[in-house]
């Protein structure tokens, strides 16, 4: 538990967590200012953004089921790319010599120390996402009567992914002792999955088979991002759930690394 | 118990091309302020974050206060000061012990208490409430100290604890170890400071090259047997004729004679030779070596020669 509340006092000295409010309270008051809806007879009648007329009135159900789907991929694409920024360097920091032998010193085990760091993280990264959703949630709720329970899942869709890809970047972290360079393969991960989904179209340019192979071998191994995505896009305007595999194999693909990870940290000198 | 007990401690780098600790046996009583000492590269460090378990060794087993030291919860019980130790420099003092005690196992009520107290113990009751960021390196090293004894440790480790502390500082930290000696807890100490380590500890061990080369009483070590200097008031061609007659060669150097016997008795019998001479005996004092001339002719004799 003092692991993850330094983690937490860390990620506030260094202003990442500040920054998160920052930007999500901005978005926030957005909504409340911002956005005006004029409800008759239970009926949309008008809509406003900053002052500016929408020049058609359409089904309220829609245009709020489209603001928060496009707030829920905003925070999917644009907020785990920034969370993931901030929470680089959290695990090699960890590392560093004379910090590190403190911690190993203590009658807590390195898998403590380890998961601490993780737990601490995701905590950090879970706060910021769920108030934004919540606020969001409820500002758009109170101002329209309608309530999109599908919206608060994608919170839960936007922390699994992250804590998959924050996984590897543990585990890479643990191996390189670099921040920068762990960042940037989880970055390519992030980024190569919606290639990966286009992989049939691929297979053509392909000169071999076993390219064919590693490709599908890649796309069932890595977090599925881009499909992930596009679940939560649809949690959020009511469509389900289509395909359980991206979520479950992201899953897996966090606690099998973190495992990893785990494993490699228990085999290291400082 | 023993506080520490190795038993044929290996650790090998790069595939044993550093052999960073070879075979390394060695018992520490408890109770006792036991200082390790060695030249630079000889795996005093390394010998210290084996049995912390900060790496992993080669082959070869410890007990650390009767447990193993692979079990992480005898930590409860050992402080540790790393010799370039960091804390987290956006905390305060207050804030440092606080984190790293409730790590240590120390409930939050009770740190309220201690802290203070334990501030004021390596006189930083004026910095409790400041940025460590702030702190100068000898600060930092008495932080580290009071960190180390959050915990209220049985076995303390202190890696070079009195690196960049002025003199004032060092004689502080240096009764500091004698009341916790006199508490009951064991230091083991590594330190470059050999009149430091003269003047506060018990045993030594001298290493090298990862191996034990000596180990003892300080008392022991540094006594050099059957001699003894000798401040004398009176006639010096009395003096000189006494030693002469009872067969006794003596160097005088300053004011102090300096001699060598066979044993207690034939001193004894200069003594009554000298008092019936009556010169007066102003002191006789057993002649020692500084730590620093046995510690370079214990290396000396184990120098290996090339071929």
């Amino acid at each position: 538990m003092a692991i993850v509340q330094l983690t937490f006092r860390e990620s506030l000295a260094k202003k990442t967590f500040m920054g998160f409010l920052a930007i999500s309270t901005f978005i926030c008051l957005l909504f409340i200012f911002a956005l005006n809806l004029d409800i008759v007879d239970g009926a949309q009648s008008s809509i406003s953004l900053f002052g500016l007329e929408a020049p058609e009135l359409v089904e309220l159900n829609k245009i709020i089921l489209g603001v928060e789907a496009g707030v829920a991929i905003l925070l999917f694409t644009g907020g785990i790319f920034m969370s993931l920024f901030a929470t680089s360097n959290l695990i090699p920091a960890l590392l560093q010599p004379g910090f590190i032998d403190l911690f190993i010193s203590k009658p807590v085990s390195r898998t403590e120390i380890i998961a601490g760091r993780f737990i601490g993280s995701l905590a950090i990264v879970a706060f910021n996402i769920f108030y934004l959703i919540v606020f969001t949630f409820l500002i758009m709720s109170l101002k329209t009567g309608i309530w999109n329970w599908g919206f608060l899942l994608a919170g839960l869709m936007i922390l699994i992914t992250f804590s998959a890809l924050f996984a590897l970047m543990t585990l890479l972290g643990v191996i390189s002792g670099s921040g920068p360079f762990s960042l940037m393969l989880t970055y390519l991960i992030l980024f190569f999955s919606p290639l990966l989904l286009q992989r049939d179209q691929i297979y053509a340019l392909l000169n071999a088979r076993i390219y064919g192979y590693i490709l599908d071998g890649l796309y069932y191994l890595l977090p599925k991002t881009a499909e992930l995505g596009k679940i939560t896009e649809e949690l959020v305007r009511g469509i389900g759930v289509y395909n359980w595999m991206p979520i479950w194999s992201a899953v897996l693909f966090g606690i099998m690394t973190f495992i990893l990870s785990t494993y490699i940290f228990h085999q290291k000198d400082f | 118990m023993l506080a520490i007990e190795t038993i044929g401690l290996t650790k090998y780098y790069n595939r044993g091309k550093i052999k960073a600790l070879q075979d390394f046996s060695l018992q520490v009583d408890t109770g006792k302020i036991f200082s390790l000492l060695g030249p630079n590269g000889a795996g005093k460090t390394t010998l210290i974050k084996a049995l912390i378990g900060i790496i992993q060794p080669t082959r070869g087993n410890a007990m650390i206060l009767g447990q193993s030291f692979q079990d992480y919860k005898v930590h409860k019980k050992i402080g540790y000061l790393a010799e370039n130790h960091r804390f987290p420099d956006f905390l305060t003092a207050r804030q440092v012990l606080y984190y790293y005690g409730k790590m240590s196992g120390v409930a939050g009520a009770d740190l309220s208490v201690q802290i203070p107290g334990l501030l004021k113990k390596v006189n930083l009751q004026d910095w409790m409430d400041t940025k460590i960021r702030k702190y100068s390196k000898g600060m930092m090293q008495r932080m580290g100290l009071a960190h180390a004894l959050i915990n209220n440790p049985d076995l303390l480790f202190l890696d070079e604890p009195t690196d960049g502390i002025d003199p004032v500082g060092r004689r502080e930290i240096r009764d500091l170890l004698k009341e916790l000696r006199n508490e009951g807890k064991t230091i083991f100490l590594n330190s470059h400071l050999l009149s430091e380590v003269e003047r506060v500890s018990d045993e030594i061990a001298i290493m090298k090259q990862g191996k034990l080369l000596q180990k003892g009483q300080l008392e022991d070590f540094l006594s050099v047997k059957e001699q003894y200097q000798l401040q004398l008031k009176g006639d010096s061609t009395l003096i000189d004729q006494t030693f002469k007659s009872a067969n006794i060669s003596a160097d005088f150097n300053v004011n102090l004679f300096t001699i060598k016997v066979q044993d207690h008795q034939e001193l004894n019998i200069l003594i009554d030779a000298l008092r019936e001479q009556s010169i007066d005996i102003l002191a006789v004092i057993p002649k020692k070596i500084s730590l620093e001339d046995f510690f370079i002719e214990v290396l000396d004799e184990n120098e290996v020669k090339p071929a």
